[in-house]
């Protein structure tokens, strides 16, 4: 491509040359022939006006030039060199790519993190069933729990009950594994928040439900109440579940209650189910996406702050008397 | 009797008045116990083990022994129950994809191409 090229940019080369000096003599004649059409009374100052072009002439024909060629390429040897390859070289095509390539990842990405964040907003929207809100419980250490405890953070919220015969104790082995792999994702960062509530407060006291969660992983925390406040953060949550109210002491029974994992944001608005056909894995990626959107959204509000604060200590500073 | 029957009431209170569940061991044993009685079930071609009791205890003593002795009575039951639903459930997702199998292959005999 270079060597048929060579002949064309010889010609431009030439050209350049000649119509540079041309062009200079053309755009200062034609300066005056354009003043003619000026109103009368700016004729006094016509001669002045062209003598400061003229006496700038230099810079004046510079400005109709856009590149630097005559400056930089002193010999016909270097311009001939510059010039073989044309405006494409290696060099140019590999940025290109790259660039390509760049914005096509770049959007890729944007274009999901939209689309979830579409549905995260989609679950705060007005009419829709709103999962989670106000509760009232307590922890294992006897203290009041809130759903304003639970703001902050990424929250992980479980329903069950710890005479659960198989499915609980497989989900909750999943959430171990799920808080391990989240924690090594954001790298320890206080970020996220995994609860236990029971379904079955009449049994799962804070001492029984501290023994049984020990077993699977020392960061849930366990959420146990009253009867009724218990079935308040259910109705809350839209969590289903079966306790009997009146039951002999010592009897037996089971509790059937919904079997989702619940990813609620930092606001407390619900985001994501995590179900039984998620594995660790899976579910701990959904999680992280959330997290880590919200993580750069929060960045970028941070960012966009400084300007304002920065303009508002300059009109400060000019303010002030110097 | 305690809830559990190999252990005594007093053992599965809490300090606090809650009652303790089957820890991660306890769980493990009647699992285990739960998997041997079944699988001499299905040695017996017996699948409701709550219909056929009697068929059951006949043929499967020692692991039905086992099995209630290593799970609390609402588990035991549970576990018969969810038995048999599971052995519904996937004889009815096999009929259906039979089913949906022997549409596809009629609806391709009349010319009609997937996807």
């Amino acid at each position: 491509m270079a060597s048929t090229m060579r002949p064309l940019v010889q010609m431009v080369g030439r050209a350049s040359r000649s119509t540079v000096p041309s062009l200079e003599r053309s755009t200062l004649r034609s300066i005056p022939s354009q003043n003619a059409f000026l109103p009368l009374r700016t004729k006094p100052a016509q001669p002045a006006y062209t003598q400061t072009l003229r006496h700038n002439g230099l810079s004046s024909q510079r400005s109709f030039s856009t590149t630097t060629l005559r400056a930089r390429a002193r010999t016909m040897g270097q311009l001939k060199a510059r010039n073989s390859t044309g405006p494409f070289s290696w060099k140019s095509a590999l940025l290109f790519v790259i660039t390509g390539a760049g914005m096509i990842v770049y959007f890729r990405v944007e274009k999901e993190r939209l689309a979830r964040k579409r549905i995260a907003e989609m679950s705060k929207g007005v009419g829709r069933p709103k999962v989670g809100g106000p509760f009232v419980l307590k922890d294992l250490d006897g203290k009041q729990f809130t759903d304003e405890d639970l703001k902050g953070k990424y929250s992980f919220v479980y329903f069950g009950f710890t005479h659960c015969p198989d499915i609980c104790p497989d989900e909750l082995d999943k959430m171990a594994e799920i808080i391990d792999k989240v924690k090594e994702a954001t790298k320890g960062e206080n970020i996220f928040l995994p609860v236990f509530v029971t379904c079955d407060p009449a049994r799962d006291t804070p001492e029984v439900l501290r023994s049984y969660l020990q077993e699977f992983h020392g960061d849930i925390i366990g959420l146990t109440g009253t009867y009724e406040q218990v079935k308040n953060m259910c109705k809350q949550y839209r969590v289903y579940f079966s306790t009997p109210q009146n039951v002999n002491p010592g009897e037996d029974y089971l509790v059937d209650h919904s079997i989702y994992f619940y990813l609620m944001d930092p606001e407390g608005d619900f985001v994501e189910c995590i179900g039984r056909q998620d594995t660790p894995d899976s579910a701990t990626k959904v999680i992280m996406e959330h997290i880590n959107d919200w993580k750069r959204e929060e960045l970028i509000s941070t960012w966009s702050h400084i300007p304002i604060s920065l303009s508002s200590q300059l009109t400060i500073y000019s303010t002030q008397p110097v | 009797m305690g809830w559990l029957p190999w252990s005594s009431d007093s053992k599965n209170t809490a300090s606090d008045g809650g009652r303790i569940a089957p820890d991660r061991s306890s769980r493990q044993k009647c699992w285990e116990g739960r998997d041997l009685f079944f699988s001499c079930l299905d040695d017996n071609n017996i699948l409701d083990a709550i219909k056929e009791d009697k068929e059951a205890r006949r043929k499967c003593g020692k692991e039905i022994a086992e099995f209630e002795s290593a799970c609390s009575k609402a588990w035991v039951k549970y576990f018969k129950e969810k038995r048999v639903m599971e052995y519904n459930r996937d004889k009815t997702i096999e009929r259906i994809k039979k089913e949906d199998a022997a549409k596809v292959q009629d609806l391709k005999a009349q010319g009609w191409n997937p996807r």
